[in-house]
């Protein structure tokens, strides 16, 4: 009796949809269920010598990262973000969109620009010495140390927290800010006793993303010498050939990232009750005068300048040294490789996302939401762990496939899968789930669930309640979820590098190869082109904003 | 009824949609990369007037030469670029399917790895066996070298002089405290030349050379080979231990600063008097399961012949392994110089050892 209503339930929510994302959410997560099999498999005695001697420090090396880069992103971007939406200042419209912008440069990139820029041989000290026959002692500008890292990854990741935390004031705080307005509070006062606390959930999530940016980061930490649990990885990976290792720590990393995911699910447990459908009206600002209204705009220029403008001018100035050298037919195939890869696999994980953020809306059980979580923890793994999942992953099918392979003429015991561009895309897929699924996600949370009811009992089915109702609602977060990832995957570096197939070279993977052969002046014109790209990615992202809030 | 209707057909549709999603994958392979898709197919088809290549090496004038081989034999060159570690992982994976034919990166560490791994086949051909010298070959022929650079000093030309200088041992020594600079430890470079030394003068005394040097430095190791040149000129330090490459490298730049700092330093090949300059080599293996042998035995013999040769050492300063090839006019200006002449294996054995010992004496 009791069996079979516990099938009866089961069959109820077994529909089509469920059905299906579980199989996509099958194929997401067999590579990292691979990585993660490293926490059970048995150690070898690297292991026992990472733990020993390394891992004590990596770990303090990475919580340094983590704590200082994320207070600094987290403080530039809230103030930042407070600045433009609550007072009005010379530039200030201006500075709404362009303090996005920085999200279209690679920190890595931005790192090599930084190092070359103030080395000896860099624009810096040699104009000084050259035309003020100013000698800069060695060791002033010490830009390759744990301080430079977290001096690039904030100006480089706080466009996140700035992004969030913008919409949600713009959109939400009026009614809390006016009445404290009335009530007295000014500057200070309002921005710590209103503007913070109310904006928390906004922070969080924008804290969220640039906490696991910085995990994940291999590029910036490597180049500047700084060492973290990523770096850590790769040291055990490359010096002690024991990829075993590697994925032991990968493992263990995971387990942090979905222990933070927790830890926030369990920090926003209540905002639910914060979003509304309706339309708040949007703040007034107060104008700023005088020193006031200058210092806003000379710390927004500041910032600006240090985060777009200087690297992209030093990048510039670079690209024109080596022009001619640079500029070959192949830099086009190389866009256009960058550009399909992104297209492609944006598409894949935006199909994904809506499926699976459908399956844990309908059926809101923990197993679900743990499921989902495991599908986006990608986006906080070194992309070349994920990369050895896939590819371990890839050539078990191709082994299994194998008959298939001989009947179809491809040839038995032939690499298909894992020589195809299939097994990059599957890479991005795993790697950039996240931002897809969070931008669905939220664009769900903002329909309120009595409008699907609704549509049901008056008799649509799932699928028509899907194609009539909820698509419509969700275009904007579709379409702002697609750029997100576009932009991310263009950048992507280690994924692009190691599952690759033959001849497919693309922006990123160009400007990394010249890069590390401390050939920095080469590295300009591709990474200028992969900016490009992004920046117009950006800007795109803008314009949806700004018609959505119109 | 009706209902149950819609639910089949709506399940089929979904059915559709992810075939022609995993199609549009797969379709977009083709239409993005069109290379690519033969690549995986052709090896197995039929004899194939291919030759597929992991590597390593990240040269412009690699590209060059490829496209030079294809114009003379008509054979395609297919390449994945990587980082060693990562290529060797891949080649482990794909086992006995792997469509690579050959393995090309820099260190003979490396190299050795990719051997010890079984990876690599005997390569036998006796054009390559005339191209290059023995000792620029594996000694079980699974590897032949490409071109070799030295791990040299540099040292400020208005400081020191360059009858201070002798050995790497006396690197170590108090007479050159905080006035040294090399990059940092976990970098290869620094493992094969600790590697070697390891090899010629014991662990013991290879473990004080590595406690001297870390007791020398100027400042924590910093940057790659050229920032070491650059903060001799700024005056950080007195000496540096750089490979010959990066030096030339930099006479060429296109930024005129770096072209000043390298007319600045002074090359010092060491322990000429005693076991003789430190020298690794970058090289091509035979990957054992490769499908196109032929095609990249050819690739080889193309790859160590004068011309090809000369046009690396051209572009990139470094030496050709090649005796006929010709040399840049700074390489020539070097003059020769003893090398330790080591098996060049030794580096990728004692390569743990010497990471370790760099670990315990806190060079970072």
């Amino acid at each position: 009796m009791n069996k079979r209503r516990l099938f009866i339930n089961l069959k109820k929510r077994m529909n089509v949809w469920t059905i299906v994302s579980l199989t996509g959410a099958a194929v997401i997560l067999l590579p990292i269920l691979y990585v993660l099999s490293g926490l059970i498999r048995p150690a070898n005695d690297n292991w026992e010598t990472v733990k020993q001697f390394l891992l004590t420090d990596y770990v303090i090396g990475s919580l340094k990262l983590v704590l200082f880069t994320g207070f600094f992103a987290t403080s530039i971007g809230v103030v930042l973000a407070w600045l433009v939406v609550g007072y009005t200042f010379p530039l200030r419209k201006w500075f709404t969109w362009a303090l996005m912008l920085p999200l279209a440069v690679p920190p890595y990139i931005a790192a090599y620009t930084y190092a070359t820029m103030t080395s000896y041989t860099g624009f810096i000290q040699a104009t000084l010495r050259n035309q003020f026959d100013i000698h800069i002692s060695p060791g002033t500008i010490e830009i390759m140390s744990t301080r430079g890292a977290v001096f690039i990854l904030t100006l480089f990741l706080f466009p996140y927290v700035f992004m969030i935390a913008k919409m949600f004031l713009e959109r939400q705080s009026a009614v809390y800010i006016e009445n404290a307005r009335l009530l007295g509070h000014k500057r200070l006062s309002l921005f710590f006793n209103v503007v913070l606390p109310i904006s928390r959930p906004a922070i969080i999530a924008g804290l969220m993303l640039v906490v696991f940016e910085v995990l994940s980061d291999y590029g910036v930490a490597n180049y500047f010498g700084v060492q973290t649990l990523s770096t850590a990885i790769f040291q055990t990976w490359f010096s002690m050939y024991d990829v075993d290792s590697a994925m032991k720590l990968a493992a263990w990393l995971m387990v942090v990232i979905i222990g933070i995911f927790v830890l926030e699910r369990y920090l926003r447990r209540n905002q639910q009750y914060n979003t509304s459908m309706k339309q708040n009206k949007p703040l007034a600002p107060k104008p700023l005068k005088g020193a006031a209204a200058f210092g806003a705009t000379a710390f927004c220029m500041v910032v600006f300048l240090l985060s777009f403008v200087i690297p992209v001018v030093q990048l510039i100035v670079w690209a024109t040294w080596t022009y001619e050298k640079m500029w070959t037919a192949d830099l086009i195939e190389l866009t256009l490789n960058s550009l399909s890869g992104a297209a492609i696999a944006t598409f894949v994980i935006l199909i994904f996302a809506l499926l699976s953020t459908r399956t844990v809306r309908t059926m809101s059980s923990w197993p679900a939401y743990l499921l989902t979580k495991l599908m986006t923890v990608g986006y906080a793994v070194p992309g070349a762990i994920i990369a050895i999942g896939v590819l371990a992953v890839c050539i078990q099918f191709d082994k299994w496939l194998s008959p298939i392979y001989a009947s179809v003429g491809i040839g038995e015991g032939m690499l298909w899968l894992s020589t195809s561009l299939f097994m990059l895309l599957a890479g991005y897929v795993i790697r950039f789930m996240a931002t897809g699924y969070n931008a669905i996600e939220t664009g769900y949370d903002k329909i309120p669930r009595t409008y699907s009811e609704a549509a049901r009992t008056l008799g649509h089915g799932s699928a028509s309640t899907f194609f009539k109702i909820e698509l419509p609602l969700l275009r904007g977060s579709i379409v702002t979820g697609f750029i997100l990832t576009f932009v991310e995957i263009v950048k992507e570096l280690p994924i692009t590098m190691l599952l690759r197939p033959f001849n497919f070279d693309t922006l990123a993977a160009r400007t990394y190869q010249f890069a590390i052969d401390e050939r920095i002046y080469e590295a300009a014109l591709p990474s200028l082109l992969l900016i490009g790209i992004s920046f117009i990615s950006v800007l795109c992202i803008l314009k949806i904003e700004k018609e959505k809030t119109r | 009824m009706k209902k149950r209707n819609f639910k089949k057909s709506v399940m089929l549709l979904t059915i559709v949609m992810i075939m022609t999603l995993l199609a549009g994958c797969v379709g977009g392979n083709k239409s993005t990369a069109p290379d690519a898709g033969q690549a995986a197919k052709e090896p197995a088809t039929k004899a194939s007037n291919e030759v597929n290549i992991y590597t390593a090496r990240h040269y412009d004038v690699d590209a060059e030469l490829y496209a030079k081989f294809t114009e003379q034999t008509g054979i395609k060159v297919n390449v994945i670029e990587g980082k060693a570690p990562e290529l060797i992982e891949r080649l482990k994976r794909e086992g006995a399917s792997t469509p690579a034919d050959l393995f090309i990166t820099v260190d003979g560490g490396i190299l050795n790895t990719a051997k010890t791994a079984d990876l690599l086949q005997p390569i036998q051909s006796a054009a390559i066996d005339a191209q290059v010298p023995a000792d620029m070959r594996d000694k079980d022929s699974h590897w032949v070298g490409l071109s070799t650079r030295a791990r040299v000093i540099v040292y400020a030309k208005d400081r020191v002089n360059p009858s201070q200088l002798s050995t790497y041992e006396d690197l170590a020594t108090d007479k050159w405290k905080g006035k040294l600079l090399v990059r940092s430890s976990t970098n290869l470079y620094n493992q094969s030349l600790l590697a070697s030394l390891i090899s010629l003068n014991g662990e013991a005394e290879a473990e004080k050379w590595a406690a001297g040097i870390a007791a020398n430095l100027a400042r924590d190791p910093e940057g790659g080979d050229r920032d070491q040149a650059k903060a001799v000129v700024a005056g950080t330090g007195d000496v540096a231990i750089m490979n010959t490459y990066y030096v030339g490298r930099m006479t060429v730049s296109d930024d005129p600063e770096e072209v000043k700092v390298a007319e600045k330093i002074g090359v010092f090949f060491p322990n000429q008097q005693t076991t003789g300059t430190h020298l690794n080599i970058s090289g091509a293996g035979l990957v054992k399961h490769s499908k196109n042998k032929e095609n990249a035995l050819k690739l080889i013999e193309f790859l160590t012949a004068k011309e090809a040769q000369t046009a690396v050492s051209k572009a990139n300063f470094e030496f050709p392994v090649n005796k006929e090839a010709e040399m840049p006019e700074l390489l020539k200006s070097w003059g020769t110089f003893k090398h330790q002449g080591l098996d060049f294996a030794v580096y990728g054995e004692l390569n743990p050892k010497a990471a370790e010992i760099a670990n315990k004496v806190g060079w970072k």
